[in-house]
């Protein structure tokens, strides 16, 4: 099959397959990051249009067994630690499953809130890593939640600026490098609190159209290689600053398409190699924001369907580029 | 999965590498049940910790046995031990934490557990005001910045690496000179003009700049620390300056997109701040002309050529 084209049904069996690969040690080895994988396949599919080809009940009874009691947030698997990554993921899942009758709101929102420090960045659990990956994670659950109102905006606002580099971008930490995947997460947080004038739109539009290569495809630092996951970070970023015109999208959509696996389904980090579901979401999310034909909406800002966002009143000022005909 | 090639194997390979990870899968299970369960128990012993170590060997990513592992250290092995003795087990998760860094460098969860220990390593074993006072924490601290610049001998890059040595370096008991991480960075950079990594970690400095710019005029790592240089409020004499020095290199490498875009945005700086010292019709011709060429040498982003040039419209009427 040629990969000209978004191969929908080969990624959606792909995706509905991903369960079954049980006598497969990646699999096993993968268990920490199970709640993300089932909210990375879950996304994919619902923006390929086909959120009804893993089932509903099933889904949430996976989510609500992740539950830990003790530290009122999820773990990546049943018996895992809760963890600010896997708590959004399990949130995140609840809302486009339109099952949030299940959750502690009250207990989870405590949890989330009790990770934040003096600082204003959020630690992802009881033990203290700090990353702005974290403060994003409980900035959107916390938005999702309806909870916003008990964070501390100024405090949490105060820390992005201190990580603000003068290329415009953001990092991991206050005097880290920028990376794509942190700007995001910055940009994002700052998208859902309302505080966008922190950016420095020129400039780091600037940095962010730099990032496409000539293969079309975008990295995540200066001088480093493609790689699919970009679309999504780099793509989404731009469309909360309005910038996507600033790169070539028929380059860069011929770049994903062609890390498709036109036998299994799935989308890879670069043509060739191994895929998995995360590129294949990610890959999907920049496609959906490039305005590839027949695909649903993504709110850039959450990574979730743009429908169900702004059926919460939460939707922000992006803009992706026009839905293109076949 | 990052960077692993694609093959699709024949039937007999599949089902042959099936049959070899039965066992191992097997053997993960039981392993990671065993310790779930003792973590339930809340069993603290050296077997339970024992069997952390075995599992992170073979899964480094499985944050939870992590977890489990420091409330074994505290709850368990350092409960009614000598400051000694407490040091030297924090010195085995040291050793521990460095092999599984050698092998799994980007590993967010081994750089944390290694921050957790680090944090906990005890003064020293002398009184207070002797040299000795807090000689197991100096050298476990001063070792570390050793550790990170091995990691970054292997891929000078790792931005987990250099955020661990902002850490270090912000936390060591006895302050290191700023002139010592001065000469580390400037001898990444020049190791390798596109460390950005390296770039990012240092201060001010146009002339190693223009040094990187004439070597490699197409690393853009160069010119964005350039244009951090010289800032959002610079002088016209600063402008100038640097323009006519681009303007140079242009004139030996016609097709440079960075020296074009550069001073494009230089140009827009003097026009919007110093227009009534310059010659604006001039400037203005030169700008529009390099804009146009920057639309055809860098096509992807050509878009963005087009706002810088409205901008400019806007600017002059």
């Amino acid at each position: 099959m040629s990969t000209s084209e978004l191969l929908i049904p080969l990624h959606v069996s792909y995706i509905q397959k991903l369960g079954e690969n049980k006598d497969d040690l990646t699999y096993h080895l993968t268990s920490h990051l199970r709640l993300n994988a089932v909210y990375w396949g879950l996304t994919a599919l619902a923006i390929m249009g086909r959120q009804d080809a893993l089932d509903r009940n099933e889904m949430i009874e996976f989510v609500m067994s992740c539950w830990d009691e003790e530290a009122g947030g999820f773990g990546a698997h049943p018996g895992h630690d809760a963890h600010l990554l896997a708590t959004l993921s399990g949130i995140q899942i609840l809302v486009m499953q339109d099952a949030m009758e299940r959750l502690d709101v009250d207990r989870v929102a405590k949890f989330i809130l009790s990770l934040q420090q003096p600082s204003g960045v959020f630690a992802g659990d009881a033990y203290g890593e700090i990353d702005t990956r974290f403060l994003y994670c409980a900035v959107n659950a916390l938005s999702l939640l309806g909870r916003l109102g008990d964070l501390d905006v100024k405090k949490t606002v105060g820390y992005i600026k201190s990580c603000r580099n003068f290329d415009g971008g953001f990092g991991a930490s206050i005097g880290a490098e920028s990376h794509a995947a942190q700007v995001f997460v910055c940009v994002a947080a700052l998208a859902i609190l309302g505080r966008l004038d922190e950016v420095d739109v020129d400039t780091l539009g600037w940095w962010l159209a730099e990032r496409q290569l000539p293969n079309g495809g975008l990295n995540g630092r200066p001088e480093k290689l493609e790689d699919v996951c970009y679309s999504f970070w780099v793509l989404s970023a731009l469309s909360i600053l309005k910038k996507v015109p600033w790169i070539d999208a028929e380059k860069l959509t011929a770049f994903i398409l062609s890390a498709q696996d036109p036998e299994g389904g799935g989308i890879a980090d670069r043509p060739g190699d191994m895929v998995d579901v995360f590129h294949t979401i990610f890959g999907v999310a920049g496609l959906s924001i490039l305005g590839y034909p027949g695909l649903v909406d993504l709110d850039p800002v959450y990574c979730m369907p743009a429908e169900v966002i702004e059926a919460k009143g939460l939707r922000k000022d992006w803009q992706a580029l026009p839905r293109r005909e076949k | 999965m990052h960077g692993v090639k694609r093959v699709k194997p024949t039937p007999q390979a599949l089902e042959a590498r099936k049959q070899k990870e039965r066992s191992k899968i097997q053997e993960f299970l039981a392993l990671s049940e065993d310790i779930l369960q003792r973590k339930k128990d809340n069993d603290f012993s050296e077997d339970a910790f024992k069997q952390t170590t075995r599992l992170l060997h073979v899964n480094p990513e499985f944050y939870t046995v992590w977890n489990y592992r420091r409330t074994i250290l505290v709850k368990g092995l350092s409960v009614n031990r000598t400051e000694e003795e407490i040091n030297k087990l924090l010195a085995d998760e040291l050793v521990m934490t460095m092999a599984a860094l050698k092998s799994h460098p980007k590993v967010y969860w081994i750089w944390n557990h290694r921050r957790w220990c680090l944090e906990r390593v005890p003064n020293g074993p002398g009184a207070e005001g002797e040299d000795t006072a807090n000689g197991w924490k100096k050298s476990a601290w001063d070792q570390e910045l050793y550790v990170v610049e091995k990691l970054l001998d292997a891929d000078a890059r790792n931005f987990l690496a250099w955020n661990y040595r902002r850490y270090v370096l912000a936390g060591m008991p006895v302050p290191r000179p700023d002139t010592l991480e001065l000469a580390y960075t400037s001898k990444k950079i020049q190791a390798n003009f596109s460390n950005f990594s390296a770039w990012h970690q240092r201060s001010k400095e146009f002339d190693l700049v223009r040094n990187a710019m004439y070597t490699d005029p197409d690393d853009q790592s160069v010119w964005v620390y350039h244009r951090w240089l010289v800032g959002t409020r610079a002088s016209r004499g600063l402008l100038e300056r640097e323009i006519e020095a681009i303007d140079e290199l242009l004139g030996e490498q016609p097709d440079s997109k960075w020296c074009m875009e550069s001073i494009v945005h230089y140009s827009v700086m003097l026009l919007k701040d110093h227009a009534a010292e310059v010659d604006v019709e001039q400037l203005t011709e030169k700008t529009r002309r390099l804009l146009g060429e920057l639309e055809v040498q860098d096509p992807f982003r050509r878009q963005r050529y087009r706002e810088l040039g409205e901008i400019l419209a806007v600017l002059l009427s």
